[in-house]
């Protein structure tokens, strides 16, 4: 077993008198692929949303690298080498593709927003035209997602779908050691899904975790390592993905009732 | 207790009652439309500008209330029609700051054909009670502000009756809560923005011939009511009505002591300090969560 | 010729324009016109930087612009302090005050924003107009020395009472703030600005502590404007608490969305068009006794919004002629 990456012990949410996350606890390993599953509102993006930072947990502690990081902030953890995307995409509309990996690629563990307007008065550090090391790392990435032949196209014009891939080339660009994706195949045509699920292995085969949240099974069933099955706020079930499938609690919690899954 | 500071509240209460009614259609705006109109204020200083013309024709307290009517008419008109044409068209722009601008340019335009047109000296709106006071044994008051405090908390409670009783209101406080959702559940949203800026406009259109009545009516009396109605609005929570209605009085309250007691010239910024302070401390307003009209 | 010699060729002119106009131009009134455009320009161009690039929306420049202003003037007639000293010290004041005012950034946004920074500005207009002792109230501050020559030889030295000497010191601030603005944009400061302004939350996401930035490019935007301001006041050499008005607030915003928001070169031909235009509109009312130039700024400003979203600016790439930046990875060309 490979080493231990991010464990959560007793994580639970309110959101007022509501509770989205009740007592979860789990753990990634470097390099596998988890799949999140669960019905709607069973509180697997607020998960994500602790996970990366975007507010405190209420209660119950995350460990990243053997180090308790709840309640730290989303740049914060992005910078420790936990990375994102959304469910509804959160690009830069003004900016290129070509800049909206830019954006990324800065090394903000070294530079600061002062020393970044400063250094750009007397260097080249980062600019757009001159940068050549960061701009032959985002053709690459470009490259990785297949969206070359847009890069100088304004993210707003892109068609959905690259909206999707560049979002994941923009949290790659972060070089993580563990990227949350918040329905990355969702609205996706099934020519569109392939692509997909191939790009998604091929970043885990760099040896990135990869966490996802996924409606359409076909996509978790066939690249997840493991299930994580959420039901109102909490964990009921995980494990190998056809045991899990299989799963009377979760065909319950999917079908609410007791009826059975049609193979 | 001492009969200045009692005095004050009463002046207080009395000119805060003026700032709830303007600031109210201000609020409404922005529940239903997410619109923040900078250029609120003076839609009160032509309501203010159509009482002076009304009370020329017909002087007297039958004028005054021929006025108040005549203003809440015309400036809902003119509210309406900048809907139309200024506002709507922007509302799907991808920053509200496009909306903000364009209404800062109604506020710079509206008040400089204002100065344009009527002259720049101050008119005063006859008292149509003459001047008469009124003692309440602590404290004594003019007939006029009395009934100006009278008719705002009139204005305001019909208000409040039609929003809660009758479809149209309940309409407008859906879209104000969900604007998608009373989409999909039939209500035509294009005519409830109408109606709602219409309304909106109308409350500060009496709002403005109220307090061009206190005060005076200029061609760039339109500031003042804008600034304190958005004191008003962040300090009740934007878009809450009830909010806004509780911080009218609140910061006239807090102006007329802050002004005998503090500092005179600086009665104006007392406002400024106290959202300040309401921002950091409590982003959503003194009045709750987020709660719609 | 390709775009990028074009467009080389274009600011070699329009430098070359720059430094010659003041030379060619004798009558006394133009080279006031030019002044104020001059300052105009620095103070669009620094609040461009905050609310086109950076997305904050500051109503309230006009305070930093009134803090470089007051410092310099009051350093100078009360401490006698060297008027050049206290350029950098009334850039530096109105920076302080621009960090402080990024503060409630943090947390608001859009009209909150707005009507904070409306209120900050307004807070000191009548700290201005009331604190008398140190600003003269409404009198406003006069007898404000000018700028100190600059001795070349013994007995030879450079003046800066006339306006021409002045323009040329204008210029020259004018020139490095837009050359410090351009160099910030097209670095990763900038990506990271317009990365923010587009959505905050994704920033985050990609390791940008927003917080910082905000506070950063408020505190570097309101330097700029401080040092428009210091310069204005050894100009005039007369300050009043107008400085600090919401209608200077708005005369900036209106030159910077006409020339087009969220651009290099829009602001400065916002401040030109404007400033022009406004003085041979004073020339027509005089002739027909007539008062339209805010009626027209107002309109101008509506019309910018709802018809020409990126300005003048945007207007002139759609010319076929006109250089463009966009195809060569920059979005900051429009």
């Amino acid at each position: 077993m490979a080493d231990e990456i991010l464990r959560t012990d007793g994580l639970t949410k309110y959101f007022g008198g509501l509770c989205a996350v009740g007592d979860v606890s789990f753990a990634l390993s470097d390099g596998e692929i988890v799949g999140l599953i669960g019905p709607n509102g069973a509180g697997k993006t607020t998960l994500v949303n602790l996970m990366s930072g975007a507010f405190p947990p209420s209660s119950g502690t995350i460990h990243y690298n053997g180090r308790s990081v709840g309640g730290f902030k989303a740049h914060r953890l992005n910078k420790m080498g936990i990375a994102r995307t959304f469910q509804v995409v959160r690009i830069f509309k003004t900016l290129t593709v070509l800049e909206n990996i830019q954006a990324s690629l800065i090394d903000r563990r070294r530079y600061g927003p002062w020393r970044l307007a400063l250094t750009s008065l007397y260097k080249r550090a980062y600019s757009l035209d001159a940068d050549a090391d960061a701009r032959q790392e985002a053709e690459r990435l470009l490259d990785f997602v297949g969206l070359t032949d847009y890069r100088d196209e304004l993210a707003e014009n892109l068609p959905y779908a690259y909206t999707k891939r560049l979002e994941i080339a923009r949290a790659l660009a972060t070089r993580p050691r563990l990227l949350l994706l918040d329905e990355p195949s969702a609205g996706l045509n099934p020519r569109e899904l392939d692509d997909q699920i191939g790009i998604i292995r091929r970043i885990n085969g760099q040896g990135v975790a990869i966490l996802i949240i996924e409606h359409v099974m076909k996509v978790i069933m066939s690249i997840s390592h493991r299930l994580i099955v959420l039901h109102y706020g909490k964990k009921i079930a995980e494990g190998a993905p056809e045991a899990v499938y299989r799963d009377p609690r979760v065909v319950e919690a999917y079908l609410g009732g007791d009826a059975h899954v049609a193979h | 207790m001492d009969s200045l500071f009692l005095q004050q509240v009463v002046n207080g209460l009395i000119i805060g009652s003026v700032y709830s009614l303007i600031a109210i259609g201000l609020t409404m705006i922005f529940g239903v439309m997410r619109i923040s109109n900078f250029a609120h204020g003076d839609y009160a200083m032509v309501g203010a500008y159509v009482a002076v013309f009304v009370m020329m024709w017909l002087p007297g307290p039958l004028g005054w209330v021929n006025a108040l009517l005549a203003a809440a008419v015309i400036v809902a008109v003119a509210g309406v029609v900048s809907e139309l044409l200024i506002f709507r068209p922007l509302l799907d722009r991808r920053t509200d700051i496009d909306m903000i601008m364009v209404s800062i340019g109604l506020f710079i335009l509206l008040e400089n054909l204002a100065q344009f047109f009527f002259e720049a000296r101050p008119r005063m709106l006859a008292d149509p009670f003459g001047g008469n006071t009124v003692d309440l044994g602590l404290v004594s008051t003019s007939q006029l502000r009395l009934f100006c405090l009278a008719f705002s908390c009139v204005a305001i409670a019909g208000l409040q009756v039609f929003l809660n009783r009758s479809k149209t209101g309940i309409a407008i406080r859906a879209t104000s809560q969900n604007s998608r959702a009373a989409r999909l559940m039939g209500i035509d949203i294009n005519r409830i923005y109408t109606l709602t800026f219409g309304l909106g406009s109308a409350m500060a259109g009496i709002g403005g011939v109220l307090y061009g009545t206190l005060f005076a009516v200029y061609p760039t009396m339109g500031a003042i009511p804008t600034l304190k109605a958005f004191v008003v609005t962040i300090l009740g929570g934007m878009g809450n009505i009830r909010g806004a209605i509780f911080g009218g009085f609140i910061l006239g309250v807090a102006e007329t002591l802050g002004g005998s007691y503090l500092a005179m010239e600086y009665k104006n910024a007392i406002g400024f300090v106290i959202i300040i302070l309401v921002l950091l401390i409590r982003p959503q307003g003194l009045f709750g969560q987020r709660e719609g009209v | 010729m390709t775009p990028r010699t074009t467009r080389r060729l274009l600011t070699a002119a329009g430098l070359a324009a720059f430094f010659t106009l003041p030379l060619v131009v004798t009558d006394r009134y133009f080279l006031h016109i030019l002044v104020m455009t001059g300052i105009f320009a620095i103070l669009t161009s620094s609040w461009n930087l905050l609310t086109g690039y950076a997305g904050q929306l500051n109503l309230g420049h006009a305070a930093f612009y009134g803090i470089g202003a007051y410092t310099s003037a009051i350093l100078a007639t009360r401490l006698g302090i060297n008027p050049w000293a206290g350029l950098l010290a009334g850039g530096l004041l109105a920076a302080a005050a621009g960090f402080l005012l990024g503060i409630p950034s943090l947390r608001l946004s859009g009209p909150y924003l707005a009507i904070t920074t409306i209120g900050f500005a307004e807070i000191l207009r009548l700290v201005a107009m009331n604190w008398v002792d140190l600003t003269r109230g409404s009198l406003g501050l006069y007898g404000i020395p000018p700028l100190t020559p600059i001795p070349i030889t013994s007995n030879v030295s450079i003046e800066f009472t006339s306006e021409r000497n002045f323009l040329y010191v204008l210029l020259i601030v004018l020139l490095l703030t837009v050359w410090a603005i351009r160099r910030m944009i097209r670095s990763g400061f900038g990506v990271t600005l317009k990365a923010l302004r587009d959505d905050e939350v994704g920033a985050e996401s990609i390791g940008v502590d927003t917080a910082r930035f905000k506070l950063t490019v408020f505190t570097i935007s309101a330097f700029f404007a401080g040092v428009a301001g210091a310069l204005f006041a050894h100009y005039q050499r007369l300050i009043s608490p107008d400085t600090l008005s919401l209608g200077e607030t708005f005369a900036i915003l209106t030159m910077t969305m006409l020339g087009g928001l969220g651009t290099l070169t829009g602001p400065i031909l916002g401040a030109v068009i404007l400033t022009f235009f406004s003085e041979w509109l004073r020339f027509v009312e005089d002739m027909v006794k007539l008062d339209v130039r805010m009626v027209i700024y107002g309109l101008l400003l509506i019309v910018t919004i709802r018809f020409m979203r990126e300005g003048v600016v945007g207007l002139l790439v759609k010319l076929p002629w006109w250089p463009k930046t966009l195809g060569k990875g920059g979005s900051d060309g429009r």
